[in-house]
């Protein structure tokens, strides 16, 4: 177990890495010298990694299948955005604006995530995944349907656009918020306890884990964060369209946090620079006659990584030609010590 | 695991820094290069494809012909799967690769977010078929396609004329073009003319039994939306709509009757449309454009997003042509925004072209395009 | 009338989406995975029927046809996607299923293009009328074929030593294997016949709707998923009654002009308020979750 008061540097290293990415884009990016590309590639991977790291809390330390981020991601797109479109005339279109309809997007979404989190308490599994899809398509199916004077119809929401210079800066800014809630979450007592759930709910019960209190919770600040995204997003576009939020991205936010590790937060972020990386190359390397080779590409990648990290059959294939191994030779050993005494990560090799 | 993540993380970095992090020093292309952005795969592909068969048809003949003083055109096509959330990826591909004029998007949803990132940088484009009204809202976008509203008020005063007191709707409710015109003919129809109406979503764009059964006292059916679900509609009403009534459409008609396997000959029903596009023609420039493109690829993909885009392509190259023949310095060197003021003045100036999809088209300084509609019966009743 | 007319319809898509939930809910209840793919198993059934029209000309030949071609195609995956990851995490074997479902649209679209084809050979038109009311020859042909599916299905699963087997492997997969049952024989099996039905859904979806698209199995394998999970996951009858019962509410929604731009809401909403008043559905087992 790690000592709670010592200070390790490797907790840390993330948020590092982050903020030095920050820098050196931020540079790049006011001395006019980054690539309009890059900047957008910038701003989808910041989107992507506050969505999976915040469905990571659902699925790997609560436990919860959910197939419904989306859904949260949409509400706040559409309130938040809805706030920033209101606001935009008074304010201005300036960083005020942006906060404020990211707190009123991150706050909508939220009631939304008490909402889900209700038949949450009931239902397990499975079900409860198909009950969270069932909502993402019923608030999509709400805000396509609403008066066009409300959420803008099937065109969608008209809403402020930033400057993609400046825009990616906020959405790393809150990658390093949700980085910091989620993490410090899950290395407190409650985070302790969240993983008690997850592993056996009825022994956490009786050890007197308040299950009601705590699964409402990480869906509230689960969905918290997608909203907040949901605002970035519609900051991205134009328009805010709901055919953005059906449960083909929601099922696509899984993806990240599932191939990441189930209970890794890192896992999660890589995962979901690496598939935000790949769309955006497939969708732009392949033109033409080639455009229809993106989902083969994208299915097989996906196929073959999850058989080669999940097989039981490939176990001793996967410890005999571990990239780990590979690439940091006979400190490996040590490495691995080191991940299986982390009480955080030790779950994806179960 | 955290030793893992620097690696792979710091490998990321590099990856994205590889990809070209760093602004490319200027246009260093030997052609002109037309960007496009349009559905190449999923369900709206048909319309993708074949606007971009047609624009490639468009820029092989023009560089087979010499280019524009020697220069050739290059067609850049890329693939938004109709999802406006990625048009922003390929706009900014298409201006690293140089991109000098654009098509802007095949349809109406990505090619509004075309038009705000576009006028950013100031780049001309010439839309073959996106036909939302906001679409060339801003002063360097142009329609080859009518726009929606328009459409949708000219078959109402066509209705209106024909003195019926009760007809049918049936249209897309989540679709810009099918509400868009939907919303403009409502607004335009007589109030005396009752209207029944019904809707479909994607979800069930195949078992139409429940909308059949709404409309299926009408005699009169306006359907604006696109052939696909209209031929499956209109093979599911078989004796359940009367067998003398009308079904009358907007341009997404086009094509219905080589729709593959839609036996359009056991249809009772008339089938009529509004359209700028003949596509059963064998003369004229329409016929021209029919041949040689169901030469190369088929009959499938023929359609009239297709003819309007061979037209776009063509258009565009007169306007430079005209352009640089008055004197202007077009070369590929130039910036897109220098171009797109030559193309503007052009544009705005009294330009006029003839091709597949009508004669002396011209554009209004708004982006819309001046031209007569082919009011146009497919089948009479049987 | 409008009312009644509404509800045969609604028995009609019902009955397909009956179909394609008992593929789903055998393959849940015994190996325990969420099948995304089985949706798509239908559009390759369609774009085999399509294929085999153009050869051979009759539709029940092509029937015949695809559900061959279907249960190879399911033991396949199985064998090749789901069987290597068999004790892996349940969400891994999702994640592969959502792959294979990515690999079989897109090979349809690169293999057949975009346009959606039509297959006019397989529609059944007219139908017989009682008095206002008209009923379709493919609704009743629908509402038999589903009933026949089901009640052989169940005397199947109640009465064959195949079907005793699959609902020991159901019931707790490790006892059954160390009471000799081959647990991945009765797996494949279970895949096949899945695959079968996907096919006979397809048949019938074609049969009202003749157009064969690469997404056409999507929406509708959703849909009927909800009405496996409405009805009971693992529950023959319960498929069967979720599959009606959604059919007949979307069809009923989406004759009230003002619910119909929300019959999908409407839809999950049904699946929502189920699964709070009974959390397994409506015919599922309720387990009482033992420490």
């Amino acid at each position: 177990m790690r000592h709670s008061k010592s200070f390790y540097i490797k907790n840390y290293l993330n948020y590092a890495i982050i903020l030095v990415v920050l820098i050196v884009f931020t540079v790049l990016s006011l001395t006019g010298s980054a690539k309009l590309s890059t900047l957008l590639l910038l701003e989808k991977i910041a989107i992507s990694v506050i969505l999976s790291v915040s469905l990571c809390m659902v699925v790997g330390f609560l436990g919860e299948l959910s197939l419904g981020h989306a859904g949260f991601m949409c509400a706040g797109a559409f309130l938040g955005g809805k706030a920033s479109a209101l606001l935009e005339p008074v304010l201005g279109n300036g960083i005020l604006t942006l906060v404020i309809s990211m707190l009123v997007g991150g706050f909508i979404a939220a009631l939304f995530g008490v909402i889900i989190g209700l038949p949450a308490l009931r239902l397990r599994g499975d079900y409860l995944a198909i009950v969270t899809l069932a909502f993402g398509e019923i608030i999509r199916s709400l805000v396509m349907n609403a008066p066009t004077s409300w959420f803008g119809g099937t065109l969608g929401l008209p809403t402020p656009k930033f400057n993609s210079k400046y825009l990616f800066i906020v959405a790393f800014l809150m990658v390093l918020a949700c980085l910091a809630v989620t993490q410090n979450l899950i290395r407190s007592k409650h985070g302790r306890a969240i993983a008690s759930i997850r592993d056996n709910e009825i022994a956490a019960r009786a050890s007197g884990v308040d299950v009601t209190k705590y699964k409402l919770f990480v869906f509230t600040v689960s969905a918290f964060f997608a909203g907040i995204a949901g605002v970035l997003y519609s900051y991205t576009q134009t328009r805010v369209q709901s055919v953005n939020f059906d449960y083909n991205y929601s099922i696509e936010i899984l993806v990240m946090v599932v191939l990441g590790g189930l209970g890794s937060i890192n896992g999660s972020i890589i995962a979901a620079v690496l598939i935000t990386f790949l769309d955006v190359e497939l969708q732009t390397l392949l033109p033409g006659d080639l455009a229809v080779l993106q989902d083969l590409f994208y299915a097989l990648i996906l196929i073959v990584i999850v058989i080669y990290k999940n097989a039981p059959g490939l176990k001793s294939f996967r410890e005999r030609y571990n990239l780990r191994k590979l690439l940091i030779g006979r400190f490996a050993a040590a490495a691995d010590a080191q991940s299986s005494t982390d009480s955080v990560s030790g779950k994806e090799e179960e | 695991m955290n030793k893992m993540f620097v690696k792979i993380l710091s490998l990321c970095l590099c990856l994205v820094l590889a990809s070209g992090a760093l602004v490319a020093c200027g246009n260093k292309n030997d052609s002109y290069v037309i960007g496009l952005s349009g559905p190449l795969t999923g369900g709206a592909s048909v319309y993708g494809t074949a606007v971009k068969n047609a624009a490639q048809l468009a820029v092989d003949e023009i560089n087979a012909a010499g280019g524009l003083n020697g220069v050739n055109f290059t067609l850049l096509a890329l693939d938004d799967q109709h999802d406006a959330s990625k048009v922003a990826t390929n706009y900014a591909s298409m201006v690293d690769q140089g991109m000098h004029v654009s098509l802007g998007c095949v349809t109406s949803n990505p090619c509004l977010e075309f038009c705000t990132l576009s006028k950013a940088d100031n780049v001309f484009f010439l839309t073959p078929s996106a036909s939302a009204n906001d679409v060339v809202k801003e002063d360097n976008a142009y329609q080859m396609c009518f726009a929606d509203g328009n459409q949708g008020s000219v078959a109402a005063d066509y209705v209106n004329g024909l003195g019926l007191t009760e007809i049918g709707i049936f249209y897309k409710s989540d679709d810009p073009y099918s509400q868009g015109i939907y919303e403009q003919f409502k607004a335009n129809l007589n109030s005396s003319i009752k209207t029944v109406e019904a809707l479909f979503t994607d979800a069930n764009t195949s078992d139409f039994s429940a909308q059949i059964d709404t409309l299926k006292g009408c005699s009169f059916i306006f359907m604006p939306i696109y052939y696909t679900p209209a031929s499956l509609f209109m093979t599911q009403a078989k004796g359940k709509v009367a067998d003398n009534a009308t079904y009358y459409g907007c341009d997404g008609f086009d094509g219905i009757e080589s729709a593959e396997g839609f036996k359009i000959a056991e249809i009772p029903q008339k089938i009529s449309m509004l359209s700028h596009f003949n596509s059963k023609a064998t003369e004229g420039k329409a016929g021209d454009f029919i041949k040689k493109y169901t030469e190369k690829y088929g009959t499938e993909t023929l359609n009239q997003f297709g003819a309007a885009a061979y037209d776009c392509v063509y258009a565009i190259y007169n306007a430079m042509k005209a352009a640089a023949d008055a004197g202007e310095n077009i070369s590929p060197d130039m910036t897109a925004s220098d171009l797109c003021e030559i193309l503007k003045k052009q544009f705005n100036g009294g330009f006029s072209y003839s091709g597949a999809t009508g004669e002396n088209i011209k554009w209004q300084s708004s982006g819309f395009v001046d031209k007569t509609a082919i009011a146009y019966v497919i089948k009479e009743a049987n | 009338m409008d009312f009644l007319s509404a509800l045969i319809n609604g028995l009609s898509s019902g009955g397909t989406y009956a179909i394609i939930a008992l593929g789903y809910t055998m393959v849940y209840g015994i190996a325990k995975m969420l099948n995304f793919a089985h949706g798509d198993v239908i559009m390759v059934g369609g774009y085999t029927m399509f294929l085999t029209l153009m050869a051979l000309g009759h539709p029940l030949v092509a029937l015949a046809a695809a559900t061959v071609f279907c249960v190879i195609l399911g033991v396949t995956i199985e064998r090749l996607a789901y069987r290597p990851l068999r004790g892996a995490s349940p969400l891994a074997v999702l994640i592969t299923a959502i792959g294979v479902s990515f690999l079989l649209q897109s090979l349809a679209q690169i293999i057949f293009g975009s346009s959606p084809k039509m297959l006019v050979q397989l529609q059944i038109s007219g139908g017989i009328t009682l008095g206002a009311l008209s009923i379709d020859y493919s609704t009743l042909l629908t509402l038999a074929v589903t009933a026949v599916v089901m009640v052989v299905l169940s005397l199947f699963v109640k009465y064959s030593k195949t079907g005793r087997a699959m609902v020991a492997v159901s019931e707790d997969r490790d006892a059954a294997l160390l009471m000799g049952v081959n647990t991945n024989a009765i797996i494949a099996i279970t895949f096949a016949i899945g695959s079968a039905l996907a096919a006979i859904a397809g048949y019938l979806m074609l049969c009202k709707a003749p157009s064969l698209s690469n997404t056409m199995g999507a929406m509708p394998g959703i849909k009927a998923f909800t009405a496996a999970v409405i009805g009971g996951i693992g529950s023959i009858p319960g498929a069967m009654l979720g599959g009606i019962l959604l059919g007949v509410v979307e069809s009923i929604s989406y004759s009230v002009p003002a619910l119909a731009p929300f019959t999908d809401a409407v839809e999950f909403s049904i699946l929502i308020l189920v699964l709070l008043v009974r959390p397994s559905g409506i015919l599922g087992k309720m387990r009482r979750e033992k420490v």
